[in-house]
């Protein structure tokens, strides 16, 4: 990854505090993570609208913000496009004014021409003499975005570009969003707090909790190996469970748990060999636990590891799949209240394996759906 | 309508344009510093604007005329250079109506300002412009209806004014009585007749005032 910008940042506020550092390359990164974790803060301080304590800011070798050298160029010299949450677009003014307030520096032909160019390639051509609130909320959006883009931003902000819209626009607006920041090529810093819209739009993803950096990774890693139990919770992960370490080796790690012994794969990359009896984290996606068929009595060892047996004390129907809660027969307390593990199945299965009658199932997790969290 | 009504309501009217272009001049650009920016001393400059509002006009008055009389702090000075004093003059007048409306264009156009959501003026920040800049073209524009309401206000107030223009201007016919003065004399000489007509034209003319600022205020939104 070539690093284009690098971002180091101390801001204390009343009550609260920012501590960040991370770089990104080309492409989007989104900073992920609760609402209060100090994501539009940065972007705050990315702008040059706070400034920070302390820290280091650098965008493309420009400095934006040094503290130690005395650097701090105010947000009018940053070249660096905002488009805030509620998009902020100016009222009294047409899209086209809109788009256009950047441009005051160029002559009117100049201006002209490029709101003109900006409009075609949002699509907004046939708007260009709307006042913002006559648009729709999609529109306003492309219309912020346009506006930013206007001044060929050295970086692109948005602030939870999506929140403001309702849930099917939102779906598809986040695919309109990633094909028009690929399209621009203008690298990009996305907040969001929602997971989906996060792995969509990012290329690298940075986890933010309470003023910190807990993960930055590509998003394929932040995935599949989330760095840590408090990851793990910041994505919302379910079936966050621990046990006690057996036995580790680079490529597997067995792991006590609820009166079972899991097996679950170790990543060789990361050199993650925790000691025998040391307590251990670990998640299991619920999509990835499966039924064993009481119609189909041979089970293959290879397909089916890490057996368990219990029964389905909850389940909610979620339309296009149940989520089914389990309790493990064996004795003990549960590990999430008064069920071990959170199921989800098809509806189709629901019905086929008639889930709402028949209770007690036995079923398998294979070794690599189980995902150890180092601490 | 008698000679002295119609120089007093010609001499209402003056003043009251000279003391609402005076507000316009004083008032916004205050108003927007109080809305915007903090500095030291903005509490007691937010004080001082807004007392003549809960002050009786003669205090107000009193005031003025410690300042700007013949043996004011400002006044002395600029009557031994010059041997002119503005108390009792029309000017005396324009300032007394200035001070009085100045807290009524100053809370309601910084209310109006302070409702104008920062986040505009941040993209304007992003996007170029200075603060000054950002004013004129966002924030004032924005502002614009609470703006013209406190003119109005301003401007009915500088109309009606009485004590404190009493106090710093007198009441000298055809100089500086204004009608809300001329209307006093009129009763307090029993010149009823004398009264009702400048009663008349004073609410005529406060009601045109307010239709016309009905009809800004809606072609605005």
């Amino acid at each position: 990854m070539r690093s284009r910008f690098s971002v180091e940042i101390k801001k204390q506020l009343p009550g609260f505090a920012l501590d960040v550092s991370w770089t990104a390359g080309d492409g989007v990164a989104v900073l992920f993570g609760p609402s209060g974790a100090g994501k539009t803060l940065t972007l705050q301080c990315l702008a040059g609208l706070i400034a920070p304590d302390a820290g280091r800011v650098v965008v493309d070798d420009r400095v934006l913000f040094d503290a130690a050298a005395g650097i701090n160029l105010p947000p009018q010299q940053r070249r660096v496009g905002y488009v805030f949450q509620g998009y902020a677009l100016f009222p009294h003014l047409t899209v086209a004014g809109n788009v256009g307030f950047g441009l005051r520096d160029r002559s009117r032909h100049d201006r002209e021409r490029r709101v003109t160019e900006v409009l075609e390639r949002l699509d907004l051509g046939g708007l260009a003499h709307r006042r913002p609130s006559e648009l729709s909320g999609g529109q306003r959006q492309r219309v912020a975005l346009g506006r930013a883009l206007a001044i060929d931003p050295a970086l692109l902000l948005l602030d939870e570009p999506l929140s403001a819209l309702d849930s099917p626009l939102r779906r598809a607006l986040r695919d309109e969003l990633r094909a028009i920041l690929s399209g621009w090529g203008t690298a990009a810093v996305v907040v969001t707090h929602d997971f989906t819209e996060a792995y969509r739009l990012a290329d690298r993803i940075i986890v933010y909790e309470n003023g910190h950096v807990i993960q930055a990774a590509a998003r394929a890693e932040l995935l599949w190996q989330p760095a840590s139990e408090a990851v793990a919770r910041v994505m919302g992960l379910r079936n966050v469970l621990h046990g006690t370490v057996v036995k580790s080796t680079p490529d597997r790690i067995q792991i006590a748990w609820r009166g079972h012994t899991l097996e679950a794969v170790n990543s060789p990359t990361r050199s993650y060999l925790p000691a025998p009896d040391s307590p251990i984290a670990f998640f299991i996606r619920p999509e990835y636990v499966r039924l064993v068929r009481k119609d189909r009595r041979a089970l293959d060892a290879t397909h089916h590891m890490n057996q368990m047996r219990g029964t389905v004390v909850g389940d909610s129907d979620f339309g296009t799949v149940w989520s089914l809660c389990l309790r493990l027969d064996t004795p003990g307390a549960p590990a999430q209240g008064d069920f071990d593990l959170e199921v989800e199945v098809p509806h189709l299965v629901y019905e086929i394996l008639d889930i709402e009658r028949d209770r007690h199932w036995e079923f398998s997790i294979h070794r690599g759906s189980i995902h150890v969290l180092p601490t | 309508m008698s000679v002295e009504a119609v120089s007093a309501l010609g001499l209402s009217i003056r003043v009251a344009i000279a003391a609402t272009l005076l507000n316009a001049l004083i008032g916004i650009p205050l108003a927007y510093v109080l809305a915007r920016r903090t500095f030291r001393g903005r509490a007691l400059v937010d004080l001082v604007v807004t007392l003549p509002l809960v002050l009786p006009p003669t205090v107000t008055g009193y005031y003025l005329i410690v300042l700007l009389g013949r043996r004011g702090w400002l006044g002395a000075p600029v009557y031994a250079f010059t041997g002119w004093s503005v108390a009792f003059t029309w000017y005396a007048a324009v300032i007394a109506a200035t001070v009085m409306a100045l807290p009524l264009l100053v809370r309601t156009a910084r209310a109006a300002i302070e409702s104008v959501d920062r986040e505009l003026e941040k993209a304007a920040f992003t996007l170029g412009r200075s603060e000054w800049r950002t004013a004129l073209e966002v924030t004032l524009p924005l502002a614009r209806n609470g703006i013209i309401a406190g003119l109005v206000l301003a401007f009915a107030r500088a109309l009606g004014e009485f004590g404190a223009t009493l106090m710093l201007a007198g009441n000298i016919p055809g100089k500086t009585t204004t009608v809300p003065l001329a209307i006093y004399t009129a009763v307090q000489t029993g010149e009823m007749g004398e009264a009702v007509v400048l009663v008349l034209a004073l609410t005529t003319l406060s009601c045109l005032v307010l239709i016309l600022a009905g009809r800004l205020g809606a072609r605005a939104t």
